[in-house]
Formats: C-alpha cells, sequence, structure tokens
C-alpha cells in the first residue's frame, strides 16, 4: 500500500537548512492499522504530509496505492488524494460554515465520486457509523471537540478511500474521547482499511498492529513492533 | 446546490458588515456609472425624436423675397416634399421702463398650416393675433414678462410698436434664450407690417422628399432649387443644411454625457480596488480552509470557483442595489439636462443595451478585480496553508522601511502606534489610499478647474474693452456715429467695427474689419503679430479658425469670399481666444461700420441701461438704427451657465468618489481590527483602557486620511490642470489659463480629517466593545 524508498525532506529556515526526514524506508502493507510513535519535530507530520502528497520529498519515491504520487501535478496529486486518501486533522479542520453533513459531502463534491443524489445519503450515513448522525444538519461550532473529530473522521471516509492518515487526531481531545476515537480508527482497520496514525498517544498500543518509532527524522527498525 | 455553492454563500453571509461595505461602494460606482449612461440613451433619443416630430428643415434659403408663386415653382421639384415661407428679423423687445433686451422674430405665413419646423404651442393664443406676439417658453425668463404683458418691439427699420404677449410656444430646434440672452418672438406678416417692416417673407424652409438624412442629397436637391429661384430673378443670399435628423446640440451632449461616463466607470475601478482589498483579506483568513480543501481532494480550480462565486454575489448584491439607484440618477440628470437644453422628454425608458451593458460591467468588475487576489489565495501550497495560523501574521521590523518608521512618532505611545500601525499592511494601506486619494484629487480639481474657468474668462473680458456693444440695423459712414456717442455722456471710449460673414471652400467664418489700433480688443496673439497701420490685405486668424484648417497658418494666404468677391489675405498673426469656437479672421477697418464698441465710465447696471437708452436717441436723431445690444457683463453670464455645470459635476463627482474613499477606509479599518483582535486583548491585559483602544484606532483612521491628503496635495496641481484641460476641450475645444486654489487644500484637509475619523469610528467602538478574554481567546 505505502511504499517509501530513502526519503529525505529538507526544509529552508531562516536558520538555515533542517533536514525533516532523513533517509527513510518504509513499507505498510494494506489493510495494517500503524502508529507513527515520536515526541514533537521528530518528524512524524512530515511523513504523513508526504504520505498524503500534501508536500514533496526533497529526495526519494514515495508510493501509495500503486501510484508514484511525487510525479503528479498539483492539481492531479489533489484529485488523486480525494480518491484514495482520508485525512484526520488534530484540530478536526472542519469547514465552520458547512454543517456536519456538508463536510462530510464535500470530498464527494469535489471528486464526484458518488452521484449527486446519493451524496447526502451516503453522508448521513457515514455520520452515523461514527455516532454523530443526531448532529447531521449541525454547524460545526455547536458540537464537542469529540462529536467534530468523528465528524471529521467520517470526511475522511467520504470517498471510500482505501488508506486513512490521521495526524494526531486525539492531541486535543479529553482521554475518555480519546479512547473513542481510537476505537473508531481501530473498526475502520478492521473493516480492510489501511490506516495509519502519527500520535504520541501512550495507549496507542491497545489498538494498533504495528508501532513505527521515529525520532530526529529517522525511523528506527529495531524499536518497530508488531502487535499483530 | 451543492456544497460548494452552499460554502461560497455562507462565508459571503458570515462576513456580511464588512461585505455591505464594499457592495455599497461598487453599488456608488455602478449608480453613477448606469445614471449617467441611461441618460445618455435618453437624452439622445428623446432629443432627436424630439426634434424630428417637428419636421425639421432640410435646410434654409435665405432669400431676396419669397412669394407664393415662388414657392409653387420649388413644389413642382419632386425631390422636394414641401417648402413653407418664413422670416426672420432681429429686433429689441422692452418689457418695463428700462432695459431692451435683444430680439429675434420669426414671422410665419400661416399658423395654422405650419408644416415644417413646427412650433408647439404651450399655453395663450394660437396663432398670434394682429398687434400680438408669442414668446418661446424659454425666453421668458430673458425677457422679464409674462402672458398679458404689454412690451414695446422695434425692428432695425421699424418704428416702436406696442405688442400683446399673448402666448407660449416651444420651439425645439432653437438654442436655449437663456444661454443666448436672447428673446425669441413670433408673429404674423400683419404685425410686421406694424412695426413698419415690409411685410414680405425671405426664407424658405425646405424639405426633401426621400432621403432626408442623406446630407449630399440634400446638398443636390437644394443645389437645384437654388439654380429655380435665381431663374426666376430672385437673389439667394444663404443656404444653412443643418445636420440631418439631428437635434442641433445633440452632439454636444452626446459628448459630455459621453465624458461624464468615463468618471462613471473611473468611480466603478476605484470600487475594484476595494473589493482586491476585501478579497485579498478574506482569502488571508481562509488559508487553513484552503489547505483543508486541497487536502481532501480538492483542485486549484474548484477552490478557486467558490471564491469567484462570492465575487459574483458581491457584484449581484450591488447591482441590485444600484440599478434602481442609477435610473433614478438618470431621471435627475435628464431632467435637469432637458431644462438646460429647453426639450421635452416624452419616455424616460431606458433601453435594453444599457440594461446589459451595466449588468455585464457590474458583474465583470469585481470578477476582475478579485482574479489576482482568489488565485494568489488559493495558490498557497498544502502544507504551508495547513500550518497557517488563522489570519497571516506580518513581521513589521524585518525591513529598512520599517525601521525607518518605527522611528517616527517620538515617545508618546498612541502617535507611534497609530503611525507604524498604519504601515503594518502595506498593500492594503496602498490601495485604501488610492481610493482616498482619489476623492481629495477630484475635490480639489473642482475647486481649481472653477477657480482656471473664472480665470480664464476673466482674460478673455478683460481683452474685450467694450462694456457695449451695438450691432446696427445696416451699414452707416463712421461720422454719423461719432456725433451721436459725442452727445451720449459717460462714453470713454468708441469704435466702429464691421462685421460680415465669408467662406473659404466649405469652411464659413467671421470676419470683422476694426481699426488696427484698436483699443477695444486686446489681441492674445500666440504667433506671428497683430494687425498694424498700414496693413491692407494683412489678416489676423483665431484659434478657432486655424484648428479647422491646417493651411491656415501665419505666413500662409487664404483666399475668401466676402458677398461675391473674392480677395485674398495674407495671415499675420494668430491670436487665442479661449471659450470661442466659433472661426474669426480680423482685418483692418477700411469702409463703413455695423457695430459699435464702447467702453464705459460707469459700469454698473443703472448707468449702462440709461446709457443705452440715451445713445438710442442719439443715433436715431442721426438716422442710425440699432438692431441689438448687449454688455459684457450679459456675454460673461452666459459663460458662467455652462462653467457652473462643469463645476457641479466635478463636485458631485468627488462626493462620490470620496464616498467610495470613506467606505474603503471603513473596510480596510475593520479588517485591521480584526487582525489585531489578540494584540488589543494584550493591551488590555496590561492596562489600556477601552477609551484608549478607540483613540488608538480612530487616530491610525486619521494617519491614513493625511497620508492620502498629502499625496493628493502634491499631485492636486497636474490632476487638476489634466482634468480641467479635458473637459474643456471636450465642450469647447479651447483650454484653460490654469490655476490653483488654496482653499481646496484646506478644505479637503479638513474634510480628510472628518471622513477618516468617521470611518475608522464603527471598527474603534467594536474594538473597544470586546472583552478582554474574547481578544485573547480569537484567532
Amino acid at each position: 500500500m505505502i511504499s517509501l524508498h530513502q526519503v529525505n525532506k529538507t526544509y529552508e529556515t531562516p536558520a538555515g537548512k533542517f533536514a525533516a526526514l532523513k533517509d527513510v524506508d518504509l513499507e505498510i502493507e494494506p489493510g495494517q492499522f500503524v502508529g507513527i510513535v515520536g515526541k514533537s519535530g521528530s518528524g512524524k507530520s512530515t511523513l504523513l504530509n508526504l504520505v498524503a502528497g500534501i508536500d514533496r520529498p526533497s529526495a526519494g519515491s514515495v508510493a501509495v496505492a500503486g501510484t508514484e504520487i511525487q510525479s503528479l501535478s498539483e492539481n492531479k496529486l489533489a484529485a488523486w488524494r480525494g480518491r484514495n486518501v482520508g485525512f484526520v486533522f488534530q484540530f478536526f479542520q472542519l469547514l465552520p460554515t458547512l454543517t456536519a453533513a456538508e463536510n462530510v459531502m464535500l470530498p464527494m463534491d469535489f471528486s464526484k465520486s458518488v452521484p449527486l443524489r446519493e451524496r447526502r445519503k451516503r453522508a448521513v450515513a457515514l455520520l452515523e457509523r461514527v455516532g454523530v448522525g443526531a448532529h447531521a444538519d449541525k454547524l460545526p461550532a455547536t458540537l464537542s471537540g469529540g462529536e467534530q473529530q468523528r465528524v471529521a473522521i467520517a470526511r475522511a471516509l467520504a470517498n471510500e478511500p482505501p488508506l486513512v492518515l490521521a495526524d494526531e487526531p486525539t492531541g486535543n481531545l479529553d482521554s475518555v474521547t480519546a479512547t473513542e476515537i481510537l476505537d473508531l480508527f481501530r473498526s475502520m482497520a478492521n473493516q480492510g482499511t489501511t490506516v495509519v496514525i502519527a500520535t504520541h498517544e501512550a495507549d496507542i498500543a491497545r489498538v494498533i498492529d504495528r508501532r513505527i518509532e521515529i525520532s530526529d527524522g529517522e525511523i528506527h527498525p529495531q524499536i518497530t513492533q508488531m502487535f499483530k | 446546490m451543492n456544497t460548494i455553492w452552499r460554502k461560497a454563500f455562507r462565508d459571503f453571509w458570515q462576513e456580511r458588515a464588512r461585505t455591505a461595505l464594499v457592495v455599497l461602494a461598487i453599488a456608488l460606482g455602478i449608480s453613477a456609472f448606469a445614471a449617467i449612461l441611461s441618460s445618455y440613451a435618453i437624452l439622445t433619443r428623446e432629443l432627436d425624436q424630439g426634434y424630428l416630430a417637428t419636421n425639421p428643415a432640410s435646410a434654409v434659403l435665405r432669400v431676396d423675397s419669397a412669394d407664393d408663386d415662388l414657392i409653387k415653382a420649388i413644389l413642382e421639384n419632386p425631390e422636394v416634399s414641401d417648402a413653407e415661407p418664413r422670416r426672420t428679423i432681429s429686433g429689441q423687445i422692452k418689457a418695463g421702463p428700462v432695459q431692451w433686451r435683444n430680439l429675434i422674430l420669426f414671422v410665419v405665413h400661416d399658423y395654422g398650416n405650419i408644416r415644417v419646423s413646427k412650433l408647439v404651442p404651450e399655453s395663450g393664443a394660437w396663432p398670434p393675433a394682429t398687434g400680438e406676439i408669442l414668446i418661446e417658453r424659454d425666453a421668458f425668463q430673458v425677457a422679464k414678462a409674462n402672458i398679458g404683458d404689454a412690451v414695446i418691439v422695434k425692428t432695425a427699420n421699424g418704428v416702436e410698436q406696442p405688442l400683446v404677449i399673448s402666448g407660449r410656444v416651444h420651439d425645439v430646434g432653437q438654442a436655449q434664450a437663456r444661454m443666448e440672452n436672447i428673446v425669441y418672438g413670433y408673429i404674423n406678416l400683419a404685425t410686421l407690417a406694424q412695426l413698419g417692416e415690409e411685410p414680405r417673407l425671405n426664407q424658405i424652409n425646405l424639405l426633401v422628399a426621400k432621403n432626408r438624412f442623406d446630407e449630399a442629397h440634400i446638398k443636390h436637391v437644394v443645389s437645384d432649387v437654388e439654380a429655380l429661384i435665381k431663374s426666376r430673378g430672385h437673389d439667394v443670399l444663404r443656404v444653412d443644411i443643418p445636420r440631418p435628423g439631428k437635434h442641433p446640440h445633440s452632439d454636444l451632449t452626446g459628448v459630455m454625457l459621453l465624458a461624464m461616463s468615463s468618471f462613471g466607470l473611473f468611480v466603478l475601478v476605484l470600487s475594484g480596488i476595494l473589493v482586491i482589498n476585501l478579497l485579498t483579506a478574506m482569502m488571508a483568513s481562509q488559508v487553513r480552509q484552503i489547505g483543508v480543501m486541497k487536502a481532501i481532494g480538492g483542485t486549484h480550480w474548484q477552490i478557486m470557483r467558490i471564491y469567484f462565486v462570492q465575487a459574483l454575489f458581491l457584484g449581484i448584491a450591488a447591482l441590485i442595489v444600484s440599478v434602481p439607484l442609477g435610473v433614478l440618477g438618470s431621471r435627475a440628470l435628464c431632467r435637469s439636462m432637458a431644462v438646460f437644453l429647453n426639450f421635452d422628454i416624452n419616455s424616460f425608458a431606458v433601453p435594453f443595451w444599457v440594461y446589459l451593458l451595466v449588468a455585464l460591467i457590474g458583474i465583470a468588475a469585481p470578477l476582475i478585480a478579485a482574479g489576482y487576489p482568489i488565485w494568489r489565495g488559493t495558490a498557497t501550497p498544502v502544507r504551508v496553508a495547513l500550518s497557517d495560523f488563522g489570519l497571516s501574521q506580518t513581521n513589521f521590523g524585518a525591513s529598512v522601511f520599517d525601521r525607518a518608521v518605527a522611528r517616527i512618532g517620538g515617545t508618546f505611545s498612541l502617535i507611534a502606534l497609530a503611525i507604524r500601525n498604519s504601515f503594518r499592511r502595506r498593500a492594503r494601506l496602498v490601495l485604501t489610499l488610492l481610493t482616498l486619494t482619489a476623492g481629495g484629487l477630484f475635490f480639489m480639481a473642482a475647486l481649481n478647474v472653477r477657480s482656471s474657468m473664472i480665470n480664464t474668462l476673466d482674460h478673455v473680458f478683460a481683452a474685450r474693452k467694450s462694456d457695449l456693444t451695438v450691432s446696427l440695423a445696416r451699414v452707416y459712414e463712421v461720422e454719423k456715429i461719432q456725433k451721436a456717442v459725442s452727445n451720449t455722456p459717460g462714453v470713454s471710449r468708441a469704435e466702429g467695427w464691421f462685421t460680415t460673414e465669408a467662406s473659404h471652400d466649405d469652411l464659413r467664418l467671421a470676419i470683422v474689419a476694426l481699426p488696427p489700433d484698436t483699443q477695444l480688443l486686446e489681441f492674445d496673439i500666440i504667433d506671428g503679430r497683430k494687425l498694424t497701420a498700414g496693413d491692407t490685405d494683412a489678416i489676423v486668424i483665431n484659434n478657432a479658425l486655424a484648428g479647422r484648417d491646417p493651411k491656415m497658418r501665419v505666413g500662409e494666404s487664404v483666399t475668401l469670399r466676402i458677398d461675391s468677391d473674392e480677395k485674398t489675405w495674407r495671415i499675420v498673426g494668430l491670436a487665442r481666444e479661449a471659450f470661442s469656437p466659433t472661426p474669426i479672421g480680423y482685418i483692418p477697418l477700411t469702409g463703413p461700420v455695423n457695430r459699435l464698441g464702447l467702453a464705459l465710465e460707469n459700469t454698473d447696471p443703472d448707468s449702462i441701461s440709461a446709457l443705452r437708452a440715451e445713445l438710442d436717441r442719439n443715433l436715431e436723431q442721426q438716422g442710425v438704427r440699432a438692431r441689438a445690444s448687449s454688455t459684457k457683463s450679459e456675454s460673461r453670464f452666459a459663460f458662467d451657465q455652462h462653467m457652473l455645470m462643469i463645476y457641479v459635476f466635478l463636485i458631485v463627482t468627488s462626493a462620490i468618489v470620496g464616498g467610495v474613499g470613506g467606505l474603503g477606509l471603513m473596510t480596510t479599518m475593520s479588517l485591521n481590527v480584526l487582525e489585531r483582535r489578540r494584540e488589543m486583548g494584550v493591551m488590555r491585559a496590561l492596562g489600556a483602557t477601552p477609551r484608549l483602544i478607540w483613540l488608538m484606532i480612530v487616530a491610525e483612521g486619521i494617519v491614513i486620511g493625511l497620508l492620502s491628503w498629502t499625496i493628493a496635495a502634491l499631485l492636486a496641481w497636474p490632476i487638476s490642470k489634466a482634468i480641467g484641460d479635458f473637459l474643456v476641450q471636450v465642450m469647447f475645444r479651447s483650454r484653460l489659463d490654469f490655476t490653483f486654489e488654496p482653499l481646496g487644500l484646506v478644505i479637503w484637509l479638513l474634510v480628510s480629517i472628518g471622513l477618516s475619523g468617521l470611518a475608522s469610528f464603527l471598527p474603534a467602538w467594536n474594538a473597544s466593545r470586546t472583552t478582554v478574554r474574547e481578544a485573547l481567546a480569537y484567532e
């Protein structure tokens, strides 16, 4: 599903060059639930961004779902992302002027993968799946953090992507809600979706199949664990 | 409606207060443009239609006499649809004890059967009986009389005769009586006889049968008619062929309105600048949302479309407000122009093409203005967009300019903050300054152009030393006139001139023969020299004549036909005559005169009236008949009326442009306040009172206002000159003697401070009312 080969990412900053990722090699099989664990600034968000095509490697190759994504143009990348990747952000990032259902419908409108008449029905079904079906027509400002994150997960599933990426999805939630959210990701993985989650959550091991440790831009294979 | 459209609409609605300001600004621009364009369409239609409804003559022939036999013979020509005899005779009219006014009398053969160049009776008698006179409706103000009043009328050859004003008519084809300061009167042949004139008609109003809008065809038919008239032993003294199908003022009105339209478009461009400001700020606040949309599959074009839809909403909202405003504005403008040009508007219907053009421009303008901010705002890379924290941050202090600004304001923190805060968003500041400065420039241009016009007219009239000009009924020897003048006290200098018309190829010009050493006209020679004693075939031409024929240059010769005589003249000088569109050539006086110019000792109206009456009597005693007279102040009045129109137009434009500028500043201040909300929360936490916050923001607004005033003050001179020259060139084919009005600087300074304070008031008030907690929590 995901294949990174000798991937490097370097940023130019006022203080000089910063190597966010160094010679990263990584393979993730379809259907795996992978947790990428590391401290702040370790490169886990950068890794996720490269897999999603949100950022481009300075060197190396990134292939996702059979596509070498670094060779795609911005527009083709966006279209590819809409169909193949669901992204969940730490701060939910719901569009404030769209209702919960409309936020879930937005990726369908971009990719046109679902017929127009089916979109709302599918959106409501997804919201029910994540437990917030009753809030379909509410604006994000009226929802709690946990509810908003559930909506964001439903949005990530809008186009039935084979891959879901989540960057610190529980970072802004209380522990009880965080547990519920992680359980949701687990259920997605159980249904065959490849889930990669960047986190520093302590009890992530409970839900993931594989743990990848990253620090200072390098993956440490010797401390990568398989749980299942 | 899919979610993209919903987001576009709801984002638009969420910022409705700020959006409303921009919509209002765009609406101002569209309204102005729509009002002027509608007026152009209505006026040019109504002017021409009203004119055509009178069945205007294709040509007017002045002959020695036009009797029934001659008319009958002309009508036998199948190319001629109609021919009506009339007479036009000049004279004077007096209502009341003192002042004679210039009069043009139209003598109509049969009022019951006018078929060509029709008159429209409005009230009172129709037709006028013998001993009665009808007055053109616009001329009542000049005559200072009413229906039923008794007036005294005299013509060049006749006697003073009392007549009664018995009715009012509307003569569409005549110039405005008020502007010309002349009375138009309408009488029958019997009344003409009562006035002591020979009761004959000498003018033929001719209407061609076909191709009435084909000037070449008309000339051809007229040529045949001329030949016929001459073959019957009559003289053709003059032929006038007006522009077919067009009211005499149609072109000038159209040009004036099109010039005004360009200013309306300029206002629209300024409001486009506000759109750029608003959308740039909106895009900045949406950066993270744009990143999210790209992350979940939105392409660049799909995301741009959302914001273009918002720009489209701006245009549509502005159109909804501005179209009715524009229609109302055009009605007001049309009504005032109709009064000014003395014609009636039968329909205010605005043609469909005007609505279409206004709609296209109203929608296109915000879309075009939004293009760059939207393209730029949506081009941010996904990763960068996602890591943006709310409204984009600025790094004030990094550049040399920032550090220079940081030194301004001294130790007084309020002033320092106001100045430095103004420069934090330089692109936004520049755009705001553009609109505010434009308002100032137009206002100062209005005052400068007015001063310049007054200055130019002062120069023009200073060069004319005659306080009173008397046109004589025919030519007289100078000695007769000199005796009459010497018997009239109060005259400091008098000169006799001779005026006539001449032609050069197809060009018709006025000829003024005067003493080469004239003391009553100061030539503004711009090339060559003026006339001198000893000149015999020298001619000085004015700029209007030089402009008509490129061969008319100092040093060249020109052959002129005066009556039936041809003579070649040497052009020795070119004189500038501002605001004089009439081509004129000045030659040395060698014979009798038909015009008298007088410089007077006392120029107050009462003294002039008394002197006029005395001079009339003295001239009569010498057997000299005056046809008309006018004073310098009467001539000046007509010019002043035209200038007033330009001045009012510029003031109204400056009010609109200033309004757009004020709205722009209000938008800018509200955006500035929004971006610095958290900062103000910090200031409040450190001890700043709400009043201080309010003062700080208002001070920032005033700093921006003062900056705009400074730029406007620096540019006022060249811009005012350019605007003044443009308008005067369009209307009068002339240029101004430019003069700068310093009062404009002072007034606009006060207006700038007031407008910027007012524009900042509401954003400042809102900022001062936000609680510390809300401000600190703002992201």
